[in-house]
């Protein structure tokens, strides 16, 4: 007889639907990125330091617990919020990309730096997922714009604008990676 | 003495838009050194070939403006013909491919270009020290190996990394 499966307050695909729209949503990525990196806080933190709008950040925060990317601490009000790093691996046709907390700061870049912003709109996630890839390398000398514009298929002027766009997270998300 | 100043396309982007006060700076100190900063030939393409990145924000690289005020120039086409230039961009090939976990086909002649240009400056005694800005750690790292190797002093760095010096 097949067991059932052991029941999760975080089912795993309602978990992948909000990755997914921290994906593409920018502002509720820069709220993932800031609890991940300055957790434990509150919602009142969060708007004070983004400079978020308060209703905005509740429902965010709201819809990040229940998906289980974030969870309560402590247990006394005002709640503060925690995250634990995420990591989904997607295949597709043999073709291998993790999400990992480094892309999702980059997406959350897009609000702040209209350079991450304009590369996303002209060539899409998964392109973003490989520059950065190659802005960790870029970071540590192992490659250069040129070779990353080939690569990648875009201009060495281009190249050049994105790695230096994405050096801070590189740099930033280096050591967790 | 004689110092020329090469630049690569980095160090454009790093600066940003004339709005920038990185931007102002380097106009401020590249004029008061009384100098002027060299490019490439390859560089000069790369800064104005792409019109799609007029879309980024930093995309407004005021190169433009360094050449029309005059304090950014554009280095002679290299000299294929020079058995010294040739050697040691083709040395910079291989230590960049090496760098970087390349083949060497994969790596192109404009990438050597900086390298190049350096050695090609100080055996044609254009001048006495080479200073290289750049962004490109692979080639940086090309330049600070292979000059030495061919009678140029130096590679010391000059407090940061992306500075690099030549003496002959």
């Amino acid at each position: 007889m097949a067991k059932s499966p052991t029941r999760s307050d975080h089912p795993p695909i309602q978990h992948l639907q909000t990755v997914v729209d921290v994906l593409e949503t920018p502002a509720l990525a820069r709220i993932y990125a800031h609890i991940l990196d300055d957790g434990p806080v509150t919602v009142a933190d969060i708007v004070k330091d983004l400079d978020a709008p308060q209703g905005t950040a509740y429902d965010y925060v709201e819809k990040l617990e229940t998906a289980g990317l974030v969870e309560k601490v402590g247990g006394k009000r005002p709640y503060e919020y925690d995250a634990d790093p995420v990591s989904i691996t997607l295949t597709t046709d043999g073709a291998s990309r993790t999400i990992t907390p480094a892309l999702i700061a980059a997406v959350a870049r897009r609000e702040d730096d209209g350079d991450v912003d304009t590369y996303v709109d002209r060539h899409g996630l998964d392109s973003l997922a490989r520059a950065l890839d190659y802005a960790v390398e870029y970071v540590d000398g192992e490659v250069n714009s040129r070779i990353a514009a080939r690569e990648l298929d875009i201009s060495p002027l281009e190249a050049e604008i994105v790695l230096q766009a994405l050096e801070p997270i590189a740099e930033a998300y280096a050591v967790d990676e | 003495m004689r110092t020329a100043y090469v630049a690569d396309t980095g160090v454009f982007v790093r600066c940003g838009g004339p709005d920038n006060e990185k931007f102002q700076r380097l106009r401020t100190a590249v004029r008061r050194a009384d100098v002027t900063l060299t490019v490439p030939r390859r560089v000069y393409e790369e800064l104005g070939g792409d019109p799609a990145v007029d879309e980024y924000p930093s995309g407004d690289i005021p190169a433009s403006t360094g050449f029309e005020e005059g304090w950014i120039g554009v280095a002679e086409e290299l000299d294929y013909a020079n058995p010294l230039v040739s050697t040691v961009m083709d040395d910079a090939c291989r230590v960049i491919a090496s760098e970087t976990g390349r083949d060497e086909d994969c790596i192109e002649k404009a990438d050597t270009a900086l390298v190049g240009l350096a050695a090609q400056l100080l055996d044609g005694g254009e001048a006495e020290t080479v200073v290289l800005l750049t962004t490109d750690k692979p080639a940086g790292r090309a330049a600070e190996r292979l000059l030495p190797e061919h009678g140029f002093d130096g590679g010391s760095n000059t407090g940061t990394s992306d500075d690099r010096i030549w003496k002959p």
